[in-house]
């Protein structure tokens, strides 16, 4: 298995469900698709959904299990997201881990002032080169809305910006098909033509039903393009728990794995075999601020349960971490970035979404992100596990060293010592030396980070002549905006 | 106890059933309602202070508040010929265009309607020119917009745009509200107000309409 570019011989052993709780899942979902039934309207859904032997009634559409289940049959295990160069980057399959950021927050956290402030489109582009010196950072996402375009222009913007300014793979959110088709012809300006697009997908599209039950045009607009174009795509609610699905995560989890079974049919009748990915997000709601409580216990283990079921469709999982409710690089927020990333590692979620979340999903945080960049790397060397070999076993070793001896002149010492974890951003120095650079906290020093990368890093550039085609996608949106 | 006074318990426990049996009762007896609603309005107030004090939550707010609805409408057809029935003021209500959320909108409707607004639920996936015509339509004095995605919440300030083109005579407020809204983005697009809750946008509108 993978996380991020560290192979592992194994895969860790934790689990949320057990094959039989995974089988209850399963059919309570399938009873939820065929009793109670989808809000859906739109007219070329309905049809194909019509044709296999769903049955419709007003705005209703019932999903027989056959139909699922022919659904699932024919949606690939595995999807390979390629980078800008069109290098096979990300395997989405089994227990494969790839972090990346989140999408379209409002507000960008401001470490000095301790204020939140909307995007510009050039902290986006910063944000996005940050991003692309992380090592443990593997995919994009938008990051934050930006307040200085156009809204009509926002994702077109958004894109272009990530194109330019990283070669690691996207994970795509757009308003609707018009501009999501867009992004797609930038794609294409990359690689070269639609096929290839097709064969060597530059990221994976967001797409998401409304719980409960309801299913908008827009989205399975987004969706049928996507199959039509076969780039991979997800179909993940967003959840509050006690409010859009049931309190318990058990409840949750069923209501909905029915959504994305839904939407998983709805794409594999418009293209089967199209590359789809399973997942959703959850969060409980916090009924007394009424607020989305990002990073919660409960919330985690709904995804647990979420990527066990990805597994059970044999389907590649999507899902978050590293993000959370606090407004600052704080204690909390580094407690909620270790605590969701190692979980997720453990979860196998192939596609972990939201590294610098804070806020609940309201606000990005550029130090939260370099943090939590950090907490993916001892994450990564933690779930190396103990190799077992004649040599690591080290009895000739220990042999050798005797009684009261030391380790130090070993062969397995010299060579360890230069391969042993080491973090830019941790502090491992002795007391006097800590104190003569500065006295720094983590978050200082994540602080500094930033600004370094920021001011120091430049990707590899962009062909001129793909910016070019770029630049006249949005020229032709920036012709039509809305007055 | 007296019908007063199960009325107000009845609303502070949720319960419908019997805030409805003991508005019907004291009707039946002709006691003095005004006293009743003017008790419960300050049983809400209280309500209200508990929720933000973290003593109550969610559910327990807006059963108390469905309770209250239900009592004040059992209360309605007396009131009809006086002048207490009159509403506080008129809000048309919806999610913005695109957005199917309608949670955070009902949460709203059921606590600005316990406050004695009269609210025009417009549901959700509400065209700008829908709520910019319900709200001339019904001379609302307050126009309410919800959006849970950062992908409608532009929605609100089409309606605002809408209005600002409009012919002079729209005097309509106009209030945000919503998970990926702000005050400062509330402020940008030209809202007369935002509030970050339920709670907080019931003091917001009492604070419009005195305006």
């Amino acid at each position: 298995m993978y996380i991020g570019k560290q192979y592992y011989p194994h895969e860790p052993l934790y689990q949320t469900l057990t094959r039989e709780q995974q089988e209850q899942i399963h059919s309570s979902a399938l009873r939820v698709l065929w009793e109670q039934g989808m809000s859906l309207t739109h007219p070329v859904a309905r049809s194909l959904l019509a044709e296999k032997g769903a049955i419709i009634k007003n705005d209703i559409v019932y999903i027989p299990p056959s139909l699922v289940e022919w659904a699932v049959r024919q949606a690939p295990s595995r999807v390979t997201l390629y980078d800008r160069n069109g290098k096979p980057t990300m395997f989405l399959e089994h227990k494969n881990v790839y972090f990346g950021t989140g999408s379209d927050t409002t507000l960008l956290t401001d470490y000095e002032s301790k204020t939140s402030q909307p995007w510009t489109l050039e902290q986006i582009a910063q944000a996005v080169r940050l991003c692309d010196y992380l090592e443990n950072i593997d995919f994009v996402m938008s990051m934050g809305i930006i307040s200085d375009v156009h809204y009509s222009l926002n994702t077109r913007e958004q894109y272009a910006t990530m194109i330019r300014n990283t070669t690691k793979p996207h994970v795509i959110v757009c308003d609707g098909k018009e501009d999501l088709e867009d992004v797609f012809r930038m794609y294409i300006a990359v690689r070269g033509g639609r096929e290839e697009l097709r064969h060597k997908p530059y990221g994976m599209v967001y797409n998401e039903p409304t719980s409960p039950l309801v299913h908008t045009d827009e989205a399975i607009d987004k969706l049928l393009l996507c199959a039509d174009y076969g780039m991979p795509s997800n179909y993940a609610t967003g959840s509050l728990s006690g409010a859009t699905t049931p309190m318990t995560a058990a409840g949750t989890i069923v209501l909905s794995t029915a959504e994305c079974l839904c939407g998983l049919v709805i794409h594999q009748l418009r293209n089967p075999g199209a590359p789809f990915v399973f997942g959703y997000g959850n969060s409980p709601m916090d009924m007394r601020t009424v607020q989305a409580a990002y990073a919660h216990p409960v919330g985690m283990q709904t995804q647990g349960g979420m990527c066990d079921m990805a597994r059970y469709y044999g389907l590649p999982s999507w899902g978050e971490a590293g993000h959370g409710c606090s407004k600052l690089p704080d204690e909390q927020a580094a407690q909620e970035g270790m605590f969701t990333i190692q979980i997720a590692a453990l979860q196998g979620c192939n596609v972990t979404h939201d590294v610098g979340y804070n806020n609940f999903g309201l606000g990005f945080c550029l130090e939260t992100l370099v943090l939590n960049d950090n907490a993916i790397s001892m994450v990564k060397e933690l779930l190396k596990g103990v190799e077992i070999t004649e040599e690591t076993l080290a009895v000739e070793a220990i042999k050798k060293t005797g009684c009261n001896g030391d380790f130090l002149r070993s062969e397995l010492t010299r060579k360890g010592a230069r391969q042993m974890w080491r973090s830019e951003l941790s502090d491992y120095l002795p007391y006097s030396d800590w104190q003569g650079q500065g006295s720094l906290s983590m978050s200082e020093r994540a602080h500094r980070k930033v600004k370094d990368i920021i001011a120091s890093h430049y990707p590899e550039a962009l062909d001129p002549e793909i910016d070019a085609h770029i630049e006249d996608i949005i020229r032709r949106a920036r012709m039509v905006i809305p007055s | 106890m007296e019908n007063a006074e199960k009325l107000v318990q009845a609303v502070m426990d949720g319960d419908e059933e019997l805030a409805v049996k003991s508005a019907q009762a004291i009707i039946d007896n002709k006691e003095d309602h005004q006293e009743a609603i003017s008790r419960l309005t300050e049983a809400m107030r209280i309500l209200g202070r508990k929720f933000e004090n973290f003593e109550i939550f969610l559910p327990e707010m807006i059963m108390s508040a469905d309770a209250m609805t239900l009592a004040m409408a059992t209360f309605e057809p007396i009131l009809l010929a006086t002048e207490t029935n009159r509403k506080k003021g008129i809000v048309v209500l919806g999610t913005a265009f695109g957005d199917m959320h309608e949670i955070g909108k009902n949460i709203i409707k059921t606590v600005m309607t316990a406050d004695g607004f009269d609210v025009i639920d417009l549901g959700k996936n509400v065209s700008p020119i829908e709520f910019v015509n319900r709200a001339k339509e019904t001379k609302a004095d307050i126009i309410a917009i919800s959006a849970l995605m950062t992908t409608t919440m532009h929605g609100a300030s089409d309606v605002i745009q809408l209005l600002n083109n409009a012919p002079s005579g729209c005097t309509h407020k106009v209030i945000v509200g919503g998970a990926p809204t702000s005050d400062e983005w509330a402020r940008r697009i030209g809202a007369d107000g935002w509030a970050p809750n339920a709670a907080e946008s019931v003091l917001l509108i009492n604070r419009l309409m005195e305006r």
